[in-house]
């Protein structure tokens, strides 16, 4: 199944890098000029309302929902020559470990492990900049902050804390619009191709004191960065009719090679689907499914401790590269407030918060309890 | 690469060059003993009535309501069809030329005229222009924003003259007391017939542009009398559209210092 969707992603990364090298020079939708079958079928069913069938580039910052909930990243495309700027905040918070989907005590985990993780919290600054280079590419660039912070418990039941925080990987992304078109009765739908980038920037060497010693080096879950160069391939959809949009995005976090550390961090696949609803020209508010699959570690940090004592006692699950993957399903629930135009500045405050109602875990691993996203988002 | 690929690359783009080459361009040149065409247009029917919008945005610019007369007629004649002439590639110089939005707002259609069309869009009082004009292929086209507030430039291309199909050209902000350039490049606007321009923000902002690629075209006025001067004798096609009502076209000979008499009926469908 993993070699299946590896297959898929770099299948998807070659089509791109096809379309792009069969592409004319001309600034229009990847699939314009492919699609006159689809189009003349269109075209007739709108006649026969009396509507127009419109095809091209139909994004408007003037809609509270003309962005997908604030969790969701390179949703849209921007018109030629546009910028938006976005501030984001993320707290999300772990608790109780899990195996599988059972929850375990801290006692079921310290019966075999030294030490056991009891909660986590993560918080995450998030700016990030899109500016619409034509009509066909929108470029995007993202630089997160981090800080993270856990709560441990050993057998001796002395509780620790262990932090990091810094700046994470930056990720770098071409967002290339595929087709859309729009009539009145069945409203815009439209569709690009996310190619990315994550160089690593982020700190896979994170230090604290523990109670193995003084700048102890953390476990996976504490570091910045995956240490790789990773491709970030996707494909967008959304809709919107009237007062009701919507949207699908499949993502994929595709490992390049080992970091310096010797390992690689395991594949991420995310796929998000979402409703929105237009309450009055300022606001709307939504509902999110995202599901996410994530693998274990590829090989291990050497410089990493496990064990402990002569025993041999594995140390803390955080610390093997075997108890990291997972699934899970979140469901989340927005509100997106679209502020008066100011000094032609359209902003937006963008809310969303959510729990996962799934949460399958290669552990034992801390589980999510719920996340929390605040977002400010400006175009101009 | 192989010398066959070379071969056939070379090839495709000797075919390119030579298709280019094939298309000609229009040239300036005199036209000693040129005909005319005088004309009228008239309206059989009802004109439906104007659309009516609420402002929403900007109605400290816009105004409180608009309306939006799309097919506009006067004692059975109507006003803005677009009259083309087709296939002359030399003749006389393009024409300067104005014409005003007929909706509240100062909007205009400049055309400054010479070896080509050089279409200026004054945008004032949240108003393109006239509901019709014409347009060029290839050339820039300057739309000036004389209002305080943003508009979002919409423009797109079809391939029918009442537009059933558009796609987009550009979609592009037009600053607030700011103006751009943007050229309608021949690959977006093959066999192109009209471009629709709207402002995303403000939906009673639109207008249709025919393309032509000669000066030999006319607007009908307010009485839909039309001219067409300094034509060249020939035989070639003559076409009246209208974004509602269609298009009518008949081959027409202009002999020397003719004065032609075109008489077109649109009727309600």
């Amino acid at each position: 199944m993993t070699r299946s969707i590896r297959y898929l992603f770099v299948g998807l990364i070659v089509g791109i890098f096809g379309i792009v090298c069969a592409l004319p020079p001309t600034e229009a939708a990847l699939l314009d000029g492919f699609m006159d079958g689809v189009e003349e079928s269109l075209g007739k069913k709108a006649e026969e309302k009396g509507e127009r069938l419109v095809i091209g580039n139909f994004y408007q910052a003037e809609r509270p929902d003309s962005h997908a909930p604030i969790g969701v990243m390179q949703d849209h495309t921007h018109n030629k020559g546009e910028f938006m700027f976005t501030y984001r905040y993320m707290y999300m918070y772990m608790d109780k470990m899990r195996n599988g989907t059972d929850n375990l005590s801290n006692n079921d985990v310290l019966k075999d492990f030294a030490v056991t993780p009891k909660n986590m919290t993560t918080q995450m600054h998030m700016f990030s900049a899109m500016y619409g280079l034509n009509d066909t590419v929108t470029l995007m660039a993202m630089l997160p902050y981090l800080m993270k912070d856990m709560e441990h418990q050993n057998r001796a039941g002395a509780n620790f804390s262990t932090n990091s925080s810094g700046f994470g990987d930056t990720k770098l992304a071409a967002l290339w619009r595929l087709y859309a078109f729009e009539t009145p009765s069945i409203g815009s739908h439209r569709f690009h191709l996310n190619t990315g980038v994550s160089l690593p920037t982020g700190d896979i060497t994170p230090t604290d004191n523990t109670p193995l010693g003084n700048n102890s080096l953390l476990p996976y879950p504490m570091r910045l960065g995956s240490g790789t160069v990773d491709l970030l391939p996707g494909l967008t959809y959304t809709g919107v009719r009237n007062d009701v949009s919507w949207g699908f995005q499949a993502l994929g976090t595709v490992r390049i090679g080992h970091n310096k550390q010797g390992y690689k961090e395991g594949n991420r696949y995310k796929v998000n689907t979402w409703g929105a609803y237009r309450w009055a020209d300022w606001i709307s508010t939504s509902a999110r499914l995202n599901w996410q699959q994530w693998y274990n570690i590829k090989r291990e940090d050497g410089q990493l401790q496990t064990t402990v004592g002569p025993a041999q006692i594995p140390l803390v699950p955080t610390a093997d590269p075997d108890r990291q993957g997972g699934q899970r399903l979140d469901l989340m629930g927005g509100v997106n407030i679209l502020f008066p135009e100011f000094m032609g500045l359209e902003n937006h405050l963008n809310v969303e918060a959510g729990a996962p109602i799934y949460q399958y875990l290669d552990g034992p691993q801390l589980r999510q309890a719920w996340s929390f996203w605040v977002g400010w988002q400006m175009v101009m | 690469m192989n010398n066959n690929n070379v071969l056939w690359i070379f090839l495709a783009n000797l075919s390119l060059v030579m298709g280019l080459g094939a298309s000609h361009a229009y040239e300036v040149g005199n036209v000693q003993t040129g005909g005319s065409i005088h004309g009228r247009v008239s309206f059989l029917g009802s004109p439906a009535e104007p659309i009516h919008f609420k402002v929403e945005k900007n109605p400290e610019v816009c105004g409180q309501e608009r309306s939006l007369v799309k097919v506009e007629s006067r004692d059975g004649f109507l006003t803005g069809a677009v009259v083309v002439l087709e296939g002359i590639n030399t003749g006389k110089p393009f024409s300067p030329k104005t014409f005003t939005g007929n909706l509240p707002g100062e909007g205009a259609f400049r055309y400054l005229g010479g070896g080509s069309l050089g279409l200026q869009v004054k945008t004032k009082g949240c108003n393109f222009g006239p509901f019709t004009g014409v347009i060029a292929a290839n050339e820039a086209v300057q739309f000036q924003n004389q209002d305080s507030v943003k508009h979002v430039l919409h423009s797109f291309v079809s391939k029918d003259t009442r537009g059933k199909i558009l796609r987009t050209v550009h979609n592009q902000d037009l600053q607030p007391r700011d103006a751009i350039e943007r050229v309608f490049p021949s690959d977006k606007m093959e066999d192109g017939v009209v471009v629709r321009i709207i402002c995303n923000r403000h939906d009673f902002m639109q207008n249709w542009l025919y393309v032509v690629d000669n000066p030999y075209f006319a607007i009908s006025d307010q009485e839909g009398r039309f001219t067409i001067d300094q034509i060249p004798p020939g035989t070639y096609t003559l076409l009246v559209r209208h974004p509602v009502l269609g298009e009518q076209r008949q081959v027409v000979t202009i002999n020397a210092q003719e004065d032609l008499q075109m008489v077109f009926q649109f009727a309600d469908e």
